[in-house]
């Protein structure tokens, strides 16, 4: 055998050594970045544990607070996509944890890597309304077709290869609990002539890419839900085919769907499918349900425990605590929802679980802004600086609860959103009160500042709008209070305060903020 | 495994790993992997197009005493990594 056979002999065994201890993990585990330039917690890496439909067991739980203490030094966070994050990540434990998360029956998603150009899009978890099979009133229940769905994007390389990622949300309850106006596309159960079905949004992302933060379109379109699951698999398909590679900044769905109009995308939708779309003029939500606190379940003398998070952060010893309690009182079921929040369903005992639940330390009452209120881990990300992304909105709520009655808090249905960078990861822009962080630079230092938006309405299709450009956090609270106390003085009959603000000018509401 | 992330001899004691498309941590533990099976005097250069991992992959390479001798932009969104045993 000469030196250049022998030589591909070689490499062609290298190859098969280098991939067989790799390749079943690829397409199925990644981790993310971390970490640049501003890192204070020293993180390179993150770890997305992606939760179809936010639903696990107490056992998975108690296999994710195992992977926290090991490698994540000991905490995590629940996600707005109903994730579970790990952080300080090191690459050359990956393997192991990949193989854990295996047997698990967790994946991740391919999560954001900075590539350049427009590739390696995938499709991220899809999110499913929390209460999904148990809320009293609900149309449909949307699990099936999320794990569906997820069964068949995971791992498939038709799909890891897309323009940019792609991001879905399912509701089945009549509410907008799963925020479908910020995703790609979003299925929401309607009722039509007494049939059930879904109706489509199309084109969400409050995100930086062109043309802009946008919100979903609706397509007046309605789905039985047999055929959801090919509708939206053929939808992904056209971002996948049409979507542009021209430009990162230009490869997000919204793009196209402004590119083409919502018209277009049904009629190329239809031609995939085979299907002509029938119309739906309907209401779009049926209800306002944020499913928040103790709940009946729609199955007589079972509850579920709403127990909210403000961020999101848990520690492992948390996690441990709640699959504990999740088997004690409950079915051992717990579900994650997109406002980074947990939720322990299937309890016979309410009290004797509430009760336990408060001896372990987490908090189970507050203003409807507690589990309404999220923040990004912007502390990892390393685009910010102090106050980070969940501080603020802790921060923030803690301040207004203290501040005023709940139920008031409750009438004027606020919702805080931080994103703590331009990046706009938790959707300020949707939000009533929306802080938007961004560094500017003060003699040597970059300190953080934060925008302040008001108003944001996705029911009424309205962004909110920045009123202030840069305060720090401690002038916004302030200025937020000031803005409550005028707004429970002025406001019309049950005016929420996203109404209260889009019926004033940015120069009246500067005012209100500022005391006058 | 994907012609992609096969490691090819380019020239006398020279070997390409090429990782463009690879998500962390595919990146760091293939050039790990191939290095393991080089030779003192060969010489790895690695192709990638994730930034985290031409963050990570030359200190990594440093803590277990290989020699990174250059990080060079090869084109728009392409770096070549190459590592001397």
């Amino acid at each position: 055998m000469n030196e250049n056979s022998s030589t591909s002999h070689d490499l062609k065994s290298v190859n098969c050594r280098i991939s067989s201890e790799i390749e079943r993990f690829v397409g199925r585990y990644s981790i993310g970045r971390d970490g640049e330039p501003l890192n204070e917690r020293a993180s390179l890496h993150f770890l997305r544990i992606k939760v179809p439909g936010g639903r696990l067991t107490a056992d998975q739980l108690l296999g994710i607070a195992d992977l926290a203490q090991k490698y994540g030094r000991g905490r995590g966070e629940v996600t707005d996509r109903q994730d579970v994050q790990l952080h300080w990540i090191e690459a050359e434990n990956a393997l192991e944890i990949f193989q854990r998360m295996g047997e698990l029956g967790f994946t991740t998603d391919m999560c954001g890597q900075g590539f350049s150009g427009a590739r390696y899009g995938d499709v991220r978890n899809i999110v499913c309304c929390p209460v999904s099979g148990i809320g009293k009133g609900e149309l449909i229940d949307p699990y099936p077709l999320v794990k569906k769905l997820t069964n068949f994007f995971t791992g498939n390389r038709d799909f890891l290869d897309m323009p940019r990622k792609f991001k879905i949300a399912v509701s089945g309850c009549g509410s907008d609990c799963t925020r479908v106006e910020v995703n790609d596309l979003g299925l929401v159960a309607v009722k039509k002539d007494g049939e059930i079905g879904f109706t489509m949004m199309v084109g969400g992302s409050v995100g930086a890419s062109l043309p802009g933060p946008k919100l979903a379109e609706p397509t007046f379109a309605f789905i039985k839900p047999e055929d959801a699951f090919e509708v939206v698999v053929a939808s992904v398909e056209i971002h996948r085919d049409y979507g542009s590679r021209e430009s990162k900044a230009k490869a997000r769905f919204k793009w196209l769907i402004n590119e083409w109009g919502v018209k277009k995308f049904l009629s190329v939708l239809e031609e995939k499918t085979g299907r002509k779309m029938e119309e739906y003029n309907g209401r779009l939500f049926l209800n306002e349900d944020d499913h928040r606190g103790v709940q009946p379940q729609n199955r007589r003398g079972y509850y579920y425990v709403h127990i909210p998070l403000l961020g999101g952060l848990l520690t492992a010893h948390d996690m441990i605590n709640l699959a504990e309690v999740a088997k004690e009182y409950g079915n051992g079921e717990l579900r994650l929802t997109p406002q980074q929040n947990i939720i322990v369903p299937n309890i016979k005992d309410k009290d004797a679980a509430t009760r336990k639940l408060k001896r372990l330390g987490f908090q189970l009452h507050g203003s409807s802004l507690r589990w309404n209120s999220i923040g990004c881990a912007s502390d990892f990300c390393g685009k910010t600086k102090e106050p980070h992304a969940k501080d603020a909105v802790k921060s923030v709520v803690e301040r207004l609860e203290t501040r005023f009655d709940h139920g008031l808090l409750n009438a004027a249905a606020l919702k805080v959103h931080v994103s703590g960078c331009p990046n706009d990861c938790c959707a300020a822009r949707t939000a009533v009160v929306g802080l938007h962080g961004k560094l500017f630079k003060e003699g040597v230092e970059l300190k953080q500042h934060y925008s302040l938006l008001l108003g944001g309405d996705p029911s009424k299709s309205k962004l909110a709008r920045q009123v202030v450009e840069k305060a720090s956090l401690e002038d916004l609270k302030n200025g937020l209070e000031a803005l409550l106390k005028k707004y429970l003085r002025l406001k019309r009959n049950r005016e929420t305060l996203a109404e209260f603000c889009n019926r004033h000018t940015i120069e009246v509401l500067k005012s209100y903020l500022d005391g006058g | 495994m994907e012609e992609k992330f096969t490691l090819k001899k380019v020239g006398e004691k020279r070997y390409l790993l090429d990782a463009r498309g690879g998500v962390c941590p595919y990146p760091q533990l293939l050039t790990l992997r191939a290095l393991s099976e080089l030779n003192p005097g060969d010489m790895l250069e690695v192709l990638l197009d994730n930034p985290p991992s031409v963050r990570d992959i030359p200190p990594a390479l440093q803590r277990k005493g290989y020699k990174v001798s250059e990080v060079l932009s090869v084109e728009k969104g392409v770096w070549k990594i190459t590592i001397t045993l």
